[in-house]
């Protein structure tokens, strides 16, 4: 895969230190996936974390290792258990093809069978889980051939990874793996540039009115 | 520097025999720091204690995922330490990577991260160097960041310093730290979306 936009150092620095929210982190994960170039950068930063990790002024721990060990060796808890969680890697949910793994597990169905709702001539929208709207919205959206979306800005911080398709605004032209990694100063007005449908996964930081923001993204015309 | 190596050998000790004198010195040194991290991202004395016990005992079972080639073992620790804490507080894990999905661009992995490095040690002195020789300021900002604050903005408040000041901060320890470490492998500037090419 040959991507052309990448997430800034500041999106990765957020990752590495666990200030994005679970939408965010999922898109970023995505991207991860594909990427090399900022898997590299990712781990950078992860190691910048562990170099300062060194300087860190321990506080006094309550228990010894050895008695940490010894309680461990009686203890029931499967250790199988640890791994899983700490990772977020997980065999439950599901591979959907040509989806990054972290997007895919939270798919119920392939992209094209997912319950969408259309919002707008030649625009669908599906939600995702819920739970993310306490922190930020998360969504795919589905773009017809042509669809034009108006033009907008962000408030808040605003994440987008091309699932399929490609699309095209000021700041370039974005295809499946790219990232658009938009701060609120940035205005653009995407318009869909191929004969394939555009899907593209779109998370936001900070609490923002739900409905507010799909009505500003979204005040769409169709066609070219 | 011969800590970073013995804690690396410590963890390879560990992961082989169960070697409870590794262990013993590994957390020695580090289970006060990652109880130090957890309190100092706002939990209770209380629970960091059981969410470090819990992390050691990571360490404890898992050593033997730990690759030196990959990673120093504050890094191994740290991103331990940082993910169970998020799975702790989201009661969900934290999302990463998935190193066996099929969609996975691995043709520039190791070239991109280990290239023009005789190993991962060498990367850690150089990174550990390039930290030191961070401005006051920024390497405060970086501390912030990761082991202290939730947010950027909770930073600015901290220091009184616009939000944007913290920002700019942080970006630039970052392209310290990455130029230090491509001085002997040059790879082309790659473009970030929605800014321009500012490195
Ligand atoms: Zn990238």
């Amino acid at each position: 895969m040959s991507v052309s936009h990448h997430l800034t150092d500041e999106t990765l620095h957020d990752y590495a230190t666990g200030g994005l929210n679970a939408a965010m982190e999922t898109l970023v994960a995505c991207h991860l996936t594909v990427c090399s170039h900022c898997r590299a950068r990712a781990g950078m930063a992860d190691d910048v974390g562990g170099g300062l990790f060194d300087r860190l002024e321990p506080v006094t721990p309550r228990v010894s290792a050895l008695d940490l060990i010894a309680r461990a060796a009686h203890s029931t808890d499967s250790p199988e258990a640890d791994t899983v969680r700490s990772n977020g890697k997980s065999d439950h949910g599901n591979v959907v093809e040509g989806v990054p793994r972290p997007l895919g597990r939270l798919l119920p169905a392939p992209l094209e069978q997912l319950r969408w709702r259309r919002v707008a001539p030649g625009i669908k929208q599906y939600k995702l889980d819920d739970k993310h709207r306490r922190d930020g919205a998360f969504q795919l959206l589905h773009l017809a051939p042509g669809a034009v979306l108006s033009e907008h800005s962000h408030n808040d911080r605003e994440l987008t990874y091309l699932v399929q398709g490609s699309y095209r605004d000021s700041i370039g032209r974005f295809q499946v793996g790219d990232i658009a990694d938009l701060d609120g100063s940035i205005e653009h007005q995407p318009v869909v540039d191929s004969d394939m449908p555009c899907i593209a996964l779109i998370a936001t930081q900070s609490p923002v009115n739900y409905s507010g923001m799909i009505g500003k993204i979204m005040q769409p015309f169709v066609g070219i | 520097m011969a800590l970073r190596k013995r804690m690396g050998d410590n963890l390879l000790a560990i992961g082989r025999d169960r070697d409870e004198a590794a262990f013993a010195d590994f957390y020695n040194y580090y289970a006060g720091r990652v109880k130090s991290f957890l309190m100092g991202k706002g939990m209770s004395d209380e629970i960091s204690d059981e969410l470090m016990q819990e992390i050691m005992l990571i360490v404890w079972r898992r050593a033997e995922s730990y690759d030196p080639a990959k990673a120093a073992a504050s890094t191994w620790l740290f991103t331990i330490a940082r993910n169970r804490r998020i799975d702790y507080l989201r009661g969900n894990s934290r999302i990463e990577v998935e190193l066996e999905d099929e969609m996975l661009d691995v043709d520039s992995d190791e070239s991109e991260t280990q290239a023009g490095f005789v190993d991962a040690e060498q990367a850690a002195e150089r990174l550990h160097r390039a930290l030191e020789k961070l401005p006051q300021e920024q390497r405060q900002v970086m501390h912030l960041s990761y082991f202290r604050g939730q947010s950027h903005g909770d930073i600015a408040q901290w220091l009184d310093l616009p939000i944007g000041t913290v920002k700019s901060r942080i970006r630039l320890a970052m392209q310290a730290v990455r130029s230090s470490l491509k001085d002997e492998n040059n790879a082309a500037p790659v473009k970030e979306s929605g800014s321009p090419i500012n490195d």
